[in-house]
């Protein structure tokens, strides 16, 4: 929230400045005006025949499918694994109650305390199954097994909950209702959930948050590959085809191949969105928790990510698609252009999985090729501050202007060279 | 057309060898030249493609563009359209550098032919109507207006894959015409085509010259090349060999005459006759090339005495030879 209000307002301000700018100081010309109307007519060629290819439907299915599944399943888990009975080490006041309660009804659950004598009786009864969780003199979360990174059932999310609302109470007691009172309130920290039996070396203190960034990282990676995928074949494509020529012989290839990325960045965006619009639409019909503390702006992140990584990523895969135009010579593309992605994409999810952003997390939020999966999962700690991750664009937005000069020219010098495979070198020879 | 200074133009030609090489790089322009390239160079690595070609093509002729495999025609096309970068050499229309707005205006078929494959004929007419201008509603009454010309009417909503070749080089053609080009550059437009085919696009290219259009393509045809062209233009090694009108090229240089005499199988009559050389002795037939210095009766009365004279003809040369002889 703190980061994604300041970084909106900006860019509407940006846009309207930009407007203002076009309106008052340059007067539409025709001859800008013909190249946006060719760059017009690619773009809505490519989206209209993306929207009716068979791909685009199989595939925008299957995703929603595995959105689905990802999402109801955890639920159903869940609802066997209901948390009832909490006990409680240590004195039970009003306040501890009703954290447990709100934490509690947050998720849907109601519960019901019990006094716990010590620390081993409390795990003696987890163990036996008489409780679900523990809290250990208010300082503490105690649970029978860790918790998986991806569990979103309303039990784990409550585990959550409550861990992160007793931290933020255990905070505005710290306090003490000094003159420091808003200090102290701004660095709570969500108090550590233990596990009686251990778990895998991975912290169980996931905020729910988290769980959004990593399908969040997920979901980009796969729909970064897939509309990569598009462009490489689609640019490559034209060349096999020899429509090329045609092409070329009435428009400029620059309009060629903005058009190109534009109309399937377009169709991509449609997609993210329908299927994140699902995501949220599923998750509150079924109760899932996906929603829940600030993972509205991780969301948001995702989405801003997944367009600066097509943006950034389009352009090298239009480059390379204009170097090939056989099947066979795809392969010996795909793999080191994909490097860099799945690199990200690995250190995302492992640092998501570690319970705390890595100083090379930090570093890889910073870089146009990994920020894409590694800024949502930052966001999802709550690691970044809104300028940090300003800046993160800003670089991205910087270095896709860079890419896509040198994709152009690429494009240019090697989308009518016919035959093997063009090397960079005959390019820039 | 064939007014004074034509005559003029083309008696200021000089000749080389046995085939007429132009050195006026205007030879075509019987009237105003519209397509201008005037010393174009380009060299890919060790090889030239083309070494300081020029020649004009004139608005509203049909211009055949000739030369043996690898001589620099299709580079010379593709840099009309900016498709291959020149080393050196201007390409103008109607005395302007061309540019991307002129290029627009001008109508191309390519050697290797290309169509978005699974995508619907008319549907693909109109999307290329529109990248060279036309409005939607232009595009579609152009589109459907060409398919009928071409007879491929029943075909608009088919994908382009499901045609046969013929078929697709049919809508190639439309897409080159969809416009209303000033320029036509058709690259190879009769290879695979059958006889019928050849016939619909030479009736579409006379049409398209007569409407004004400056129409270049480039043949291995040359039949149909010299049934189509007025003009030709041959070049090889990328460089001008012969350009001119069909009819001129065939009937200048040197004369060439075939005598036959009854009961003479043989060319001994012509023993010992100076500035005359001997092409071919068969059937009966003697096909001789006179030099500039001899006159015809002589060969008349020499035939005359020899026997009884069945046929004295001045030969028209073929296209064919033609290019034979220029590229050789």
């Amino acid at each position: 929230m703190k980061f994604i209000v300041p970084a909106l307002v900006l860019i509407v301000l940006a846009a309207r400045l930009r407007r203002r700018r076009r309106t008052t100081v340059r007067a539409p010309h025709a001859k800008s005006d013909r190249l946006r109307g060719d760059v017009t007519l690619v773009m809505a060629r490519e989206v209209r025949e993306r929207f009716r290819g068979r791909v685009f439907k199989v595939t925008t299915l299957f995703v929603l499918l595995v959105v689905a599944a990802a999402i109801i399943i955890p639920v159903l888990r869940g609802g066997k694994t209901k948390i009832e009975t909490i006990g409680i080490v240590g004195a039970s006041t009003s306040a501890l109650r009703a954290t447990v309660a709100s934490s509690a009804a947050t998720v849907g659950l109601s519960v019901h305390l019990v006094s716990e004598s010590s620390i081993d009786a409390a795990k003696s009864d987890l163990g036996a199954g008489r409780i679900n969780a523990a809290i250990v003199n208010n300082r503490a979360v105690l649970i029978q097994s860790s918790l998986a990174p991806t569990d979103i059932s309303s039990g784990a999310q409550f585990v959550r909950t409550l861990a992160e609302n007793l931290g933020i109470a255990k905070a505005f007691r710290d306090a003490n209702l000094s003159s420091s009172q808003y200090e102290t309130i701004t660095h709570a920290r969500t108090l550590p959930i233990t596990s009686v039996q251990p778990g895998s070396g991975r912290s169980s203190g996931r905020s729910p948050t988290q769980g959004t960034s990593v399908i969040g990282t997920v979901l980009i990676f796969v729909m970064l590959s897939q509309y990569n995928t598009w462009i490489l074949m689609g640019v490559m494509e034209v060349k096999s085809s020899r429509v090329i020529e045609v092409l070329l012989s009435a428009v400029r290839p620059i309009q060629l191949l903005t058009g190109k990325v534009l109309g399937i960045g377009i169709v991509a965006l449609a997609q993210a969105s329908l299927i994140v619009a699902f995501a949220l639409a599923l998750s509150k019909a079924v109760g899932s928790n996906l929603l829940h503390g600030s993972a509205p702006f991780v969301v948001v992140s995702t989405l801003v990510w997944l367009v600066l990584g097509y943006s950034f990523y389009c352009w090298v895969y239009a480059a390379a698609g204009s170097m090939i135009e056989r099947q066979d010579q795809v392969q010996s593309l795909v793999l080191p252009l994909s490097l860099p992605m799945i690199f990200g994409y690995i250190m995302a999810l492992t640092g998501a999985s570690s319970g705390s952003p890595s100083l090379l997390l930090k570093v890889l939020a910073f870089l146009p090729p990994t920020a894409p999966f590694t800024m949502p999962v930052l966001v999802g700690f709550g690691a970044v501050t809104w300028w940090a991750f300003l800046v993160s664009a800003a670089i991205s937005v910087l270095c896709t202007v860079g890419i896509a000069r040198l994709a152009a020219t690429v494009y240019r010098r090697a989308i009518l060279r016919t035959g093997s495979r063009v090397r960079l070198r005959e390019v820039f020879n | 057309m064939g007014g004074v200074g034509d005559v003029e133009r083309r008696q200021s030609l000089t000749y080389d060898h046995r085939i007429t090489r132009f050195q006026d790089p205007s030879i075509l322009g019987l009237v105003a030249p519209a397509l201008q390239l005037e010393d174009l160079s380009r060299r890919f690595g060790e090889r030239v493609a083309l070494d300081h070609l020029s020649f004009e093509v004139a608005a509203g002729q049909v211009v055949g563009f000739l030369g043996p495999n690898g001589a620099g025609k299709t580079t010379t096309m593709r840099a009309i359209f900016d498709l291959t970068d020149l080393d050196s050499g201007t390409i103008t229309w109607s005395g302007t550098a061309v540019d991307q707005a002129q290029r627009r205006r001008f109508g191309y078929m390519p050697e290797e032919r290309g169509l978005y494959p699974s995508m619907l004929v008319g549907e693909q007419l109109q999307y290329l109507g529109k990248l060279h201008g036309l409005s939607p509603r232009v595009a579609a009454s152009a589109t459907a207006t060409w398919l009928e010309r071409l007879g491929l009417a029943d075909r608009a909503d088919s994908k382009v894959e499901s045609l046969s070749h013929g078929n697709q080089q049919r809508v190639q053609l439309a897409a080159a015409l969809l416009h209303g080009p000033e320029l036509l550059i058709l690259d190879e437009p009769l290879a695979g085509l059958d006889p019928s085919g050849i016939d619909v696009i030479g009736d579409v290219l006379a049409e398209q010259a007569r409407a004004g259009c400056c129409v270049l393509f480039s043949s291995h045809q040359l039949d149909q090349v010299e049934d189509l062209c007025e003009s030709v233009v041959i070049i090889d090694h990328g460089h001008l060999v012969v350009a001119g009108r069909v009819d001129d090229l065939a009937t200048s240089g040197p004369r060439r005459l075939v005598v036959r005499i009854e009961g003479e199988r043989s060319a001994s009559w012509l023993d010992g006759v100076a500035g005359i050389e001997i092409s071919e002795v068969r059937g009966g037939d003697v096909r001789l090339v006179l030099d500039a210095t001899v006159d015809s009766n002589t060969i008349l009365e020499l035939a005359r005495k020899t026997g009884r004279v069945t046929k004295f003809v001045f030969e028209r040369r073929r296209l064919s030879e033609l290019f034979r002889e220029a590229v050789a």
